[in-house]
């Protein structure tokens, strides 16, 4: 069998593609040992007793108990609503940026959104602290770290990244159609909403998939807005603990053993429910082809 | 020469500060076919698409003079402050040079313009379909898989069938651009055939690279210069096969 293209090797092409191949390798290979690495380390968790009661609803490690379910929970309620906010608010920026708005406003808003990307999570955490938390606090009750403060900020966060997904789709799409729909008469909005839309709908969910996923992954939002007290939130004015903000507290307080297998177990679920995102993502693009 | 159909005075266009068409003046007969002919890059589709607005879907597109077309018994000043754009490009319908389907059903890409653009009852749509897929004579071929992709049909019939939905929309001039450049030797053949069936129905402007179509089909023919100068050829000129070539041998 000749590689790709039916080329046949030369000595020329042997070294790039051995140094290809060599990264490919190393790349694989890393992912495989996080993977095996995470397996590993959280192997005691998961024998007998240690089972139930990491998948409990309590954490009181010294009590021995090291339920991570709040925590699954809370990264569940956590990337969801901040997905709820930023989901609408990207595909609004997106079509009017692509028909909806003026032409003219297109490339500075897009230009705006794309700062907003190589903005450090820490400085919109530290804005949040300032100006966010004390006017939850003055508006409802509590100490203003919550759920919602937490997800307001996390949902600025991905957003340009749900944008910049969703722009790309629709230049793609548009691209393909543009000519053809505005020589038969639609007009911009007109293309937008019965076209570009429409063919762009996977194009959306694996927005939404990616969105999730840097959602689910952020640590210092959650940790510096939503008041990780490791329970189950009964409002959006409740505190609550995500997984990735708890591993980071837990390095940096605890270190009896089962507490810290149980952090292996909660890195271990984030990398399923990532890995989960994207093997999806691959299924959808593979039946797209 | 039947009455004027398109009138163009005095139009430049550039894009980015290049200039493609410089001051030309022209004017297009009713009916046609009418033959605009050149090298690459002479300007003969950015003029083509001067007359429909299209440029201005490209960017750093820059258009002067007037570009008037008689559109139902009126003139229309097709970049006049009131001229809708929309409107405009429906009346004068496109076909580009490659097939460009839209992404979906063979139905759908005649049906959904007619839907959208002209707010059509689904019943009239489907009429409006059938019509137009028997005018370009693809509705024997493809009227059992209306819900097949259009991307599945052969690149003859994925052109007719952009021929079905500009028609569909009832245009009154229609601008082709090589309408048969990347179609083999049967399926150009049946576009030209529909082409001297439509030129009584409709104003045709067509860019064409091949001077022995229009040798056999034009009513009209001009010569695009490098600079956008535009010559007029006379009929004893473009209906002498000799006499065309060494004409734009001259001209080219």
């Amino acid at each position: 069998m000749t590689p790709a293209g039916g080329a046949v090797p030369t000595r020329d092409g042997a070294l790039p593609r051995s140094l290809l191949f060599a990264a490919a390798a190393v790349s694989a290979l890393a992912v495989v040992a996080v993977f095996a690495f995470l397996l590993w380390f959280s192997l005691p968790v998961f024998r007998g007793d240690a089972l139930a009661s990491l998948l409990s609803w309590r954490w009181q490690p010294l009590r021995g108990q090291f339920g991570i379910l709040p925590m699954l929970l809370g990264s569940f309620c956590l990337a969801s609503s901040a997905l709820l906010l930023a989901f609408p608010l990207a595909l609004g920026v997106c079509c009017f940026a692509h028909g909806a708005g003026p032409v003219r406003a297109a490339r500075p808003l897009l230009a705006a959104v794309r700062f907003m990307t190589s903005v450090p999570t820490v400085v919109y955490g530290l804005v949040s602290v300032f100006l966010l938390v004390p006017l939850i606090r003055d508006a409802f009750y509590g100490s203003g770290f919550s759920w919602l403060a937490a997800a307001l900020t996390l949902s600025v966060l991905v957003l340009p990244t749900i944008v910049l997904l969703v722009d790309a789709q629709f230049r793609q799409v548009q691209a393909e159609i543009g000519p053809s729909a505005a020589a038969l008469g639609f007009s911009p909005v007109q293309q937008l909403l019965r076209l570009t839309l429409p063919l762009s709908r996977r194009g959306l969910a694996a927005a939404l998939a990616l969105g999730f996923g840097r959602a689910v992954g952020d640590t210092l939002i959650p940790l510096m807005l939503a008041g990780n007290a490791a329970r189950v939130p009964h409002s959006l004015l409740d505190p609550l603990r995500t997984l990735t903000s708890h591993i980071a507290l837990v390095v940096a307080t605890d270190s009896q053993d089962l507490a810290y297998a149980s952090l292996f177990a909660s890195g271990l679920i984030l990398f399923v429910v990532t890995a989960f995102v994207h093997l999806l993502l691959r299924r959808w693009r593979g039946q797209a082809a | 020469m039947n009455s004027c159909a398109i009138r163009i005075e005095d139009l430049s266009v550039a894009f980015g500060g290049r200039t493609v068409i410089d001051n030309l003046n022209l004017e297009i007969g009713q009916g046609g076919p009418t033959f605009l002919l050149g090298r690459s890059g002479s300007g003969k589709t950015t003029l083509l698409r001067a007359i429909n607005r299209l440029n201005e879907c490209f960017p750093g597109c820059v258009t002067r003079g007037q570009v008037s077309l008689q559109l139902g018994g009126d003139w229309v000043d097709a970049y006049a402050p009131g001229t809708v754009v929309e409107t405009l490009r429906r009346q004068a319908g496109m076909v580009f040079q490659s097939p460009n389907v839209l992404p979906l059903s063979v139905a759908r890409n005649v049906i959904l313009p007619l839907r959208t653009v002209l707010n059509l009852p689904a019943d009239e749509c489907e009429a409006r379909m059938e019509q137009a897929l028997r005018d370009v004579h693809l509705w024997n071929e493809v009227g059992d898989r209306l819900a097949a992709p259009a991307a599945s049909l052969s690149g003859g019939q994925q052109q007719r069938l952009c021929l079905a939905r500009a028609l569909a929309l009832r245009p009154e001039v229609l601008l082709l651009d090589e309408p048969t450049a990347s179609l083999d030797f049967k399926a150009a053949r049946q576009i030209e055939e529909l082409l001297v069936e439509l030129k009584t129905r409709y104003t045709l402007v067509v860019v064409s690279h091949s001077l022995s179509q229009a040798h056999r089909l034009a009513e009209q023919v001009f010569v695009l210069r490098d600079g956008g100068r535009v010559e007029r050829l006379e009929e004893e000129v473009f209906r002498d096969k000799e006499a065309l070539l060494a004409v734009m041998d001259e001209l080219v």
